[in-house]
């Protein structure tokens, strides 16, 4: 019994560590690269985009697996989307709601949630087969490493093309009397590409050395 | 280690061309425009090519130490990158800014691929591109030369240009006269003086004569084919040809169109980089072609004056779609064939 | 047939129960957000922008509704105008939204005129997502002021010149071009179609 409950929380814990680390979604599972590559112009919206994901995946990661017994095969797909995209209806209207400037901010790309592989691919691989305490345990993971990797790509860019971050100003500009001068590509899709490309051979070095 | 380079499919013939003997040509080729640089432009043309080409060989050689690969700053790649970006930007360019440029077009356009040859986008066009995006004011702020404007500052140690005469480059003019409807025949008559390269304009780009020199001699010491230069100047003087014709109150003149901007530059010296332009005789006409159809868009339809950096990195990107089309036909033909 | 019907429900009865309850969840919230959202897109934003062109403006009283207006692309949009009052009930201006095609998408402007369509008072952003740095300048004091007690209407663009000049010349932001000109070209279409027909109804 004793033994039992040690080895499901090694489970509950590895699920966990999973998403952030060894089955980041963005870094080591490339998915989910339409928000990645276009929301990450600052943090403030990228934090926006990773907590809804963060919503999107534990509603439908529950939903999902708690109606895993009564799936039909030929018709999971059908069923994943239909209760992915209610979900981020939910999500979008309650950002229009009340975060109507951030809402604007995301434009389409709240709507796009529903096809974000992210989510699907949880519920296939994850939620589709197991309790529903594990797959809230990984959407949790997996949720926030999306929006911390999509934090860490926000900031590198949102401080190389306006010298904040959070828009808080960190380098001193010099238009007002500082040294900094905005690299504005990092603004655009070029910075995206840029940095995440860098940041995809850094990671793979690092679990390179360390494996 | 890539110290030959290929530069076509089978059979080969060998010859005694080395990376470097080639790049020192290029070297050779583009001298003729940085004198004319030195007499436009001063001491500005001196410091900016140093702090270039000084720039991009400290990164190469950095990249080099990093990734624990043997040193590759002998084959004077580096260099020329660093010259044709420091020829493509303006002269009273920050310095900072060109290192940045300079970091940028060895770093990202060319070490990440795994270094010379295996880039898919000229570096140099890499950084210019960026420097572009990143700073468009400053990179559209155009010096009078020197030979017009006798007060010009000396030494190029001010951190931004405020105290440099500035005026629109030729090709700025002529989009204003397209914008206006009105005026590009008067454009007309300062050919001559576009021709020789005293205007504003990128510190190496004015002087098309000084390039056509330099792009004649690397024709003669074969460093370059024909093709790809002929196909781009011959398209541009045919598309150009035709807007001039349509309304010459409209559009500049063909030669006004040839002489200005980055065509010649671009033309004998970036679109011509081995690495990144196709192998085959037939692909290079179609490259070449595509540079100088897609720079006339961009002048006569575009948003921006000039579009020869946009044009020869569109046309990097397709050359391995253009290599696979024109791929020669080994002795024997195809296995299908057969 | 009776077979076929049963296989069918058998294999679907979760897709349609699961479409009911999820549809009946969306009603749910929709209808619980819907007066807040309905807030945000006609008054927040509108408030929000207004504020920022003419601090003093206490409130927006709807004097004309559905004003059509003809654009230079020959779409026909309606804008609605509204009176702008201080505290003590004077009149301070006219605002209207205009509508028009940025580089990325519409662009959408809160436009405020003075008493007599005159002069501009000044706009704000209320829909824009243009490149930042280059065609999102438009929100920033560098190009907005420009319009700030210019004449209203009839505004040119031009590449080169003094931003601080206010007149019916418009220096360009740098490399957004094409904003610049889509702001001018709706200020031009919006403000003398909507005069005019203000004045039709006798309200200037």
């Amino acid at each position: 019994m004793d033994n039992n409950s040690q080895s499901s929380i090694g489970l509950y814990k590895n699920t966990f560590l999973a998403g952030l680390w060894n089955e980041n979604p963005v870094f080591r599972l490339m998915l989910g690269m339409c928000p990645t590559l276009a929301v990450t112009g600052a943090v403030k919206p990228a934090f926006t985009m990773g907590c809804c994901v963060i919503f999107v995946l534990i509603c439908s990661n529950i939903v999902v697996s708690l109606m895993r017994n009564l799936l039909k095969p030929h018709l999971r797909i059908m069923m994943f989307t239909l209760t992915i995209a209610t979900f981020v209806t939910i999500a979008d209207l309650i950002l229009k709601a009340f975060l109507p400037d951030m809402s604007d901010a995301l434009g389409p790309y709240v709507p796009l949630i529903i096809v974000n592989c992210i989510i699907i691919c949880r519920a296939e691989a994850c939620a589709s087969k197991n309790g529903m305490f594990i797959s809230i345990i990984d959407a949790i993971g997996m949720g926030l490493g999306f929006t911390l990797t999509l934090c860490v790509l926000a900031s590198i860019r949102e401080l190389l093309a306006t010298g904040a971050i959070f828009e808080v100003q960190i380098l001193s500009l010099k238009e007002s009397g500082g040294w900094f001068v905005p690299l504005a590509a990092f603004s655009m899709p070029i910075g995206a590409f840029v940095t995440l490309g860098l940041m995809l051979g850094l990671i793979n070095l690092v679990s390179k050395k360390r494996s | 280690m890539l110290t030959d380079i290929t530069v076509s499919f089978a059979p080969h013939i060998s010859k005694k061309h080395s990376t470097r003997s080639v790049m020192l040509d290029v070297i050779i080729g583009l001298a003729p425009a940085m004198i004319a640089a030195v007499i436009f432009f001063r001491l500005y043309a001196i410091t900016l090519v140093a702090t270039c080409v000084i720039s991009c060989m400290a990164t190469e050689g950095i990249c080099n130490l990093i990734r624990k690969k043997p040193n590759t700053l002998d084959d004077l790649s580096a260099v020329i990158t660093g010259i044709i970006l420091a020829f493509s930007i303006p002269p009273a360019f920050p310095l900072w800014a060109a290192i940045v440029g300079s970091v940028f077009s060895i770093a990202i356009g060319k070490m990440v691929f795994g270094g010379l040859g295996a880039n898919i986008f000229n570096p140099a066009m890499v950084g210019r591109a960026f420097l572009t995006a990143s700073f468009g004011m400053m990179m559209a702020t155009w010096t009078v030369p020197g030979t017009i404007d006798p007060n010009m500052p000396q030494i190029a140690a001010s951190e931004n240009a405020v105290d440099v005469r500035t005026q629109a480059s030729p090709l700025a003019y002529s989009k204003n006269a397209q914008k206006a409807q009105y005026g590009a025949r008067e454009l007309n008559e300062s050919v001559g003086d576009i021709f020789l390269g005293n205007v504003g304009g990128c510190l190496g780009e004015t002087s098309a004569l000084a390039l056509l020199i330099g792009g004649i001699y690397l024709l003669i010491r074969k460093t370059i084919s024909f093709h790809i230069p002929v196909a781009v100047l011959l398209s541009t003087f045919i598309f150009s040809g035709i807007a001039y014709l349509i309304n010459s109150d409209y559009y500049a003149s063909p030669l006004y169109h040839l002489s200005s901007g980055g065509l010649f530059i671009g033309a004998f010296f970036i679109a011509t980089d081995p690495v990144t332009a196709p192998l085959t005789r037939r692909g290079m006409w179609l490259f070449g072609f595509g540079v100088g159809t897609i720079t006339m868009l961009v002048r006569i339809f575009g948003s921006f004056p000039e579009g020869m950096m946009y044009s020869i990195l569109l046309m990097n990107a397709v050359t391995p779609l253009i290599d696979r089309m024109f791929k020669r036909v080994p002795a024997g033909g195809l296995p299908s064939a057969r | 047939m009776q077979d076929k019907i049963k296989y069918f429900l058998k294999q679907s009865w979760l897709l349609i129960a699961a479409s009911f309850f999820f549809g009946l969840l969306i009603a749910v919230t929709n209808a619980s957000l819907k007066e807040r959202i309905d807030y945000n897109l006609n008054v927040y934003k509108y408030n929000k922008a207004a504020k920022v062109v003419l601090p003093e403006a206490d409130n927006f009283e709807e004097v004309a509704e559905s004003v059509s207006v003809k654009t230079n692309s020959g779409k026909e949009l309606t804008t609605s105008v509204k009176k702008a009052v201080d505290s003590d009930g004077n009149a301070l201006g006219w605002a209207f939204i205009c509508e028009g095609k940025g580089f990325a998408d519409k662009v959408q402007l809160l436009v405020i005129v003075d008493n007599d369509f005159e002069r501009m008072i000044g706009y704000g952003v209320l829909y824009s997502i243009e490149t930042v740095k280059y065609g999102d300048e438009i929100r920033f004091p560098e190009f907005m002021n420009q319009f700030k007690g210019a004449p209203a209407g009839g505004f040119q663009l031009s590449k080169t010149g003094d931003k601080t000049i206010i007149d019916s010349e418009i220096v360009a932001i740098t490399g957004a071009t094409i904003t610049s000109q889509a702001v001018v070209d709706m200020f031009n279409a919006f403000i003398p179609q909507v005069k005019e027909q203000m004045q039709e109804k006798g309200l200037i």
